[in-house]
C-alpha cells in the first residue's frame, strides 16, 4: 500500500443564492483556489459547472474529521480522568457504608482485663471475661461483655450488652449510664432519640460463659 | 537447677517480706536448699525479719557489680542451715538495677539452690519490674481488702507483660496467698471472701493465712512465725511451704471462726 498524508484547507459553506456565491468566489478566487470546497445542503448544477470551470476541488455533503490542538486534547483528557476519579470515590464511599452495616470489625476476646489496662477497640468488641477495677475499655462500635465490669467503659456504638455491674463507670456516647438500672442478667443499652434505654434481655437462670 | 519465685503484692504493707521469710524458712525445713533475696533496694527489711541484720557484710548490688562474690555475700540462717539470705543494698536506690546484671545473679542463684525466692519491693516501678523479669513463678500476696486487690491485679498485669518468660511465649505461674484473714469479719461480711478475691484475680490459690498478733512479735525478734508451732499464722505458712515442696496438704478453712457453735455452747455454762 502506497499512501501519503496531506494537511489541506477546507472552505465549508451552504448555497443560498447562486449568483451571490459565484460573485463571492470571483472576488476571492485567489484566497480559495487551493482550498477544498465543501458544499452543504443543496448543490445546483450551475455551481458544479462553475467550480469545475474554475478548476476548484469540491465535495458535497461530507462530514470532515475536525483536528484539535494538543492543549485542547490534554484538557479533555484531564476532565475525563477527574470524572473517573470522582466516580471511583463515590463507589468507595458506598462500599464503605455497606461495610459498616455488614460488619464492624468484630474483636472477640476471652481474657481478664486487669487493672491499669486500657483497650482501644475500633469496631465491635465481644468480651467473654471480667473487666477489673482500674481498667478501661473504649470502643467505637458495639460492645458486649458477658461478665461483671468493675472498670470504666466508653462506648460509641449503636448498643451495649452488659450484666449488672454496680462498681463500673459506664459512659455511652458521652452520657454516664446509671448502672443501678442494670439488672442481674444481660442488659441491652441503646440510644433512641437522645435517650438511653436499658432493656434486660435474658432470664436470670442462664449461666454465661463459664 | 532450682525454681525462681518472686513474691509480689503491688500494695505495700500486706506482708510480702513476712511471707518471704516464712516461706523461705518453711521450705528449708522441708530439707530443700533455699535462698531468699531482698530486692527492695534502699528499704530493706528482710534481714531484720530473719534476725540477720548484724550479719550483713556484702549486699546483692555489690555482688552484681563484682565487688564481692556470691559466696561472700550469702548469709546462712541461724534457724535452719538450708536457708540462705542475700541482702539488699540500703544505701543505693532502685536505679542501680540493670536487667543483664539481675539475669546473671538470678541464673547463678538458680544453679546453687532448689528455691530462689525474690522479695519484690512494693509498687510497680523499675525495682518491681526487675524482680519479676527473670522469675519462673510469682506468689501474689493480698489482704482481703479492695485496695490491696486492685494493686495486686495491676501487678499481675505487669507481670504478664514484662516477664522474660512471657516475652519468650511462655506462661508465668501465679499463685495467691491471702494474708491477714479475720474469720469473724469474713463471716459478718466486713471482709472480702476468698471466693470473691479469686474471682477477681483469677489465679490459683496457694493458701490462706489468718491474722495473728504473734507475727509482729516474731518479726521484731527476728524469728519468723513459722518456727512457732502453736501460732495459727505459722501453721498456715508451714502448710503453704509444704505445698510448695510438692506435698499434698488439704486447704484448711480458716474463714470459719472457732468462736462458732462450740464456744457459744460453752458460753452458756459460764
Amino acid at each position: 500500500m502506497k499512501s501519503k498524508q496531506y494537511s489541506i484547507k477546507v472552505f465549508e459553506t451552504t448555497i443560498e443564492d447562486e449568483l451571490q456565491f459565484i460573485d463571492f468566489f470571483d472576488n476571492n478566487y485567489m484566497l480559495f483556489k487551493d482550498h477544498l470546497i465543501v458544499i452543504e445542503g443543496d448543490f445546483p448544477d450551475r455551481i458544479r459547472e462553475y467550480l469545475e470551470k474554475k478548476n476548484l476541488k469540491y465535495l458535497h455533503n461530507v462530514i470532515l474529521p475536525k483536528g484539535r490542538t494538543r492543549k485542547a486534547l490534554e484538557v479533555e483528557l484531564k476532565a475525563q480522568n477527574a470524572d473517573a476519579e470522582i466516580s471511583a470515590q463515590i463507589v468507595q464511599q458506598e462500599l464503605h457504608k455497606l461495610e459498616n452495616q455488614l460488619q464492624n470489625n468484630l474483636t472477640v476476646l476471652d481474657e481478664m482485663i486487669r487493672s491499669g489496662r486500657e483497650l482501644n477497640i475500633k469496631g465491635d468488641l465481644l468480651l467473654l471475661n471480667r473487666v477489673n477495677s482500674g481498667a478501661t475499655i473504649k470502643t467505637s462500635g458495639n460492645l458486649i461483655i458477658t461478665k461483671v465490669v468493675e472498670g470504666a467503659i466508653r462506648c460509641k456504638g449503636n448498643f451495649m450488652m452488659l450484666t449488672a455491674s454496680p462498681k463500673a463507670n459506664i459512659v455511652f456516647h458521652d452520657v454516664e449510664v446509671d448502672n443501678s438500672l442494670l439488672e442481674d442478667r444481660l442488659n441491652r443499652v441503646e440510644l433512641k432519640n437522645n435517650e438511653i434505654i436499658i432493656t434486660p434481655v435474658l432470664k436470670k437462670e442462664i449461666n454465661w460463659a463459664l | 537447677m532450682g525454681i525462681v519465685i518472686a513474691v509480689i503484692s503491688g500494695k505495700g504493707g500486706v506482708g510480702k517480706t513476712t511471707a518471704t521469710a516464712n516461706l523461705g524458712l518453711g521450705i528449708a525445713m522441708n530439707n530443700k536448699k533455699c535462698v531468699v533475696v531482698d530486692f527492695d533496694i534502699g528499704q530493706r527489711n528482710l534481714d531484720m525479719i530473719l534476725g540477720l541484720e548484724n550479719r550483713v557484710v556484702y549486699d546483692m548490688v555489690q555482688v552484681m557489680d563484682g565487688e564481692a562474690n556470691l559466696k561472700q555475700a550469702l548469709i546462712k540462717s541461724k534457724a535452719n542451715e538450708n536457708l540462705h539470705f542475700l541482702a539488699a543494698s540500703q544505701t543505693k536506690d532502685k536505679s542501680v538495677l540493670e536487667s543483664q546484671k539481675v539475669e546473671k545473679l538470678v541464673a547463678e542463684l538458680k544453679e546453687n539452690f532448689d528455691f530462689v525466692i525474690l522479695d519484690a519491693p512494693a509498687g510497680i516501678e523499675s525495682g518491681y519490674e526487675h524482680t519479676i523479669e527473670f522469675a519462673d513463678a510469682a506468689i501474689v500476696i493480698v489482704n482481703p481488702e479492695v485496695s490491696s486487690i486492685r494493686d495486686a491485679d495491676r501487678a499481675i498485669g505487669i507481670l504478664d507483660s514484662k516477664s522474660a518468660k512471657v516475652k519468650a511465649g511462655d506462661d508465668v505461674a501465679k499463685y495467691l496467698i491471702i494474708n491477714r484473714i479475720v474469720a469473724d469479719m469474713v463471716e459478718s461480711g466486713e471482709m472480702l471472701k476468698s471466693d470473691d478475691i479469686l474471682e477477681i484475680l483469677n489465679i490459683k490459690l496457694l493458701g490462706k493465712v489468718p491474722e495473728d498478733k504473734g507475727v509482729i512479735d516474731a518479726s521484731n525478734q527476728g524469728k519468723p512465725v513459722v518456727l512457732d508451732k502453736k501460732s495459727i499464722a505459722g501453721q498456715a505458712y508451714s502448710r503453704i511451704s509444704d505445698r510448695l515442696c510438692g506435698q499434698k496438704v488439704d486447704m484448711k478453712d480458716i474463714e470459719v471462726s472457732d468462736s462458732g457453735l462450740f464456744k457459744r455452747i460453752t458460753g452458756i455454762f459460764k
